[in-house]
């Protein structure tokens, strides 16, 4: 009973196929309240995929989504409309609507689900939002002003505007430098304390999952190749999860790079 | 062995260019019928009035100029071409008549609505296109707002109530460009020019000219929001999507506008006798 409570999210068998191509290939999880889960896992492996299905952006080919046990990958883009505003979804490339300023991009969605009118509330509810993220001060900013680190920073804000319970991080290091890095990963931390919000992230920073994650999972060509805390992940007997977290390349792949070298240098000879 | 493979393979192929086009037209229809349903919520629901009113301004007003200076233009040459010859039968007073009816009724709803499939259906499906491109859409739909009723109902609403009124601007500029050409510059009667225009003018003419805004600013705003929603990815993506928006809406103004004067011919047949202009 306790562990059921204690689940928010639960994935079950889900299978994503793109036309013959199966990208996620019956993964069951499910996410912890109140906990980091981080997914990992190399480019192109299906974790994008697999987040969008927890907020049904996506919907499965075969499989299940729930939400606070509730199923929700069957329901109707209205009906997930409210389910949707109990997650925040925090975009690779932010997905600021550029044709608003900062101020107007935190409030949309509060104007679109909530009856807060007053002009002064807003405006409070917005200064609020962007001192959590640290950039107070720039709500007439449009997005094209801003760095790359400070439109994922005004995107967690819109994403916590409506206070989720869960937020959901697609690659929200990826692009950034070292310090930028830091900083999104202190607000994962800080959003997870100050908040009790659930995260799950996506990314391929292993330096990121280590300091963000409660639990890491590592996805590979579609399935679960490994599952479990920082320290299991680094002792993890599998190669594919060595191999990653050292950042070296495959026997097989190197073999095939190798052997399409030779095969340029010989026809060059010819 | 390698024949009959390679008619498989070749069935195999019609059969999924069938399939895709099947699909194709059903996403496009389904597009349409849930931009519709919006659209009518949309018309019900105040707060969405800010945004319909902001792209009024953006489709609407601001092609103003545009779609006059189309009119003006048609009316203008349409008085030079044709003098000569009514000039040549003594009938140039009938020029009026023949400006003023082809404006009306054909040239100025159709050359308007193709500069405005240019100016505003290029302007929608570029600017949905990269919100498509850069998620800004599917961030619309993650935090729990339907894209279609957010950003389609209201283009498709301002398209559709403001085209006729931009065809209005268009017949009055043209029948004020073939004036200037015919009375101040050819030198034909005035009065006589007007007087023949009004009783060939009729204002079943001019409403079904207007009439016809209807359908056209659907069309653009239809075949121009579905581009943009569905473009492919990168600034090419979105170039493509552009120029298929623009084409397509202009074969389907063509097509819309041949079918609409055919109904609105039967329905003037069925009530009044033949009008002869000459």
């Amino acid at each position: 009973m306790n562990e059921n409570n204690n689940k928010i999210i639960e994935l079950k068998g889900l299978t994503k196929r793109f036309g013959k191509l199966a990208v996620l290939d019956d993964v069951s999880l499910s996410f912890e309240k109140g906990k980091t889960t981080v997914i990992i896992g190399p480019s192109g492996c299906g974790k994008t995929v697999l987040i969008k299905h927890i907020i049904v952006l996506l919907r499965p080919s075969e499989g299940e989504v729930y939400f606070h046990n509730q199923r929700i990958d069957d329901l109707s883009e209205k009906e997930l409309g409210k389910v949707r505003t109990q997650m925040g979804f925090l975009f690779q490339g932010g997905a600021l609507f550029d044709s608003m300023n900062v101020e107007e991009n935190i409030l949309f969605p509060v104007r679109q689900h909530s009856d807060i009118k007053d002009r002064d509330k807003l405006k409070e509810l917005a200064k609020t939002k962007l001192a959590m993220v640290g950039l107070d001060g720039f709500q007439e900013y449009y997005p094209a002003k801003l760095s790359g680190g400070q439109k994922k920073r005004v995107a967690l804000a819109r994403a916590i505007a409506l206070e989720p319970e869960v937020i959901l991080y697609d690659e929200p290091t990826t692009g950034l430098d070292p310090i930028r890095s830091d900083i999104i990963n202190e607000l994962i931390l800080k959003l997870q304390k100050e908040l009790g919000i659930t995260s799950i992230v996506v990314t391929h920073d292993m330096k990121s999952a280590s300091k963000v994650g409660n639990r890491i999972i590592m996805l590979h060509k579609g399935k679960i190749e490994a599952d479990g805390d920082a320290d299991a992940i680094q002792n993890s007997s599998s190669q594919v999860v060595q191999r990653f977290i050292k950042g070296e390349i495959s026997e097989t792949d190197l073999n095939s790079m190798q052997v399409s070298f030779e095969d340029i240098k010989s026809s060059d000879k010819k | 062995m390698a024949d009959g493979e390679q008619k498989v393979s070749m069935i195999e192929h019609l059969g999924a260019g069938v399939v895709r086009a099947v699909g194709h037209y059903g996403r496009f229809a389904r597009f349409q019928l849930d931009s519709l349903v919006a659209s009518v919520a949309a018309c019900f629901s105040p707060s969405t009035y800010s945004l319909i009113w902001n792209q009024m301004l953006a489709i609407g007003v601001r092609s103003v100029p545009v779609v006059a200076i189309t009119g003006a233009f048609v009316g203008m040459v349409l008085a030079i071409q044709a003098y000569d010859q009514l000039a040549g039968l003594g009938i140039e007073e009938h020029l009026g008549v023949l400006i003023n009816l082809s404006v009306v009724k054909e040239l100025g709803p159709v050359l308007a609505a193709v500069m405005l499939a240019g100016r505003v259906g290029g302007a929608l499906t570029a600017e949905l296109g990269t919100m498509n491109v850069t998620e800004q859409i599917l961030a619309v739909r993650s935090m729990g707002t339907d894209p279609i009723r957010y950003l389609v109902a209201p283009r498709l609403i301002a398209c559709l109530f403001l085209t006729p009124f931009l065809i209005i601007y268009a017949d009055f500029l043209g029948m004020i460009g073939g004036y200037l050409i015919s009375v101040p510059y050819l030198g034909i009667n005035g009065n006589a020019y007007w007087n023949f225009s009004a009783g060939g003018v009729e204002l079943w003419d001019i409403t079904i000219g207007i009439a016809k805004g209807f359908f056209f600013g659907a069309a653009i705003a239809g075949v121009s929001c579905y581009k943009g929603f569905h473009c492919r990815e990168g600034a090419e993506g979105v170039g493509q999507a552009c120029t298929e928006a623009f084409v397509g809406s202009f074969i389907i103004i063509l097509g819309i506008d041949f079918v609409l004067v055919v109904i609105f011919k039967a329905i003037y047949a069925t009530f009044w006798p033949l009008k002869l202009l000459l």
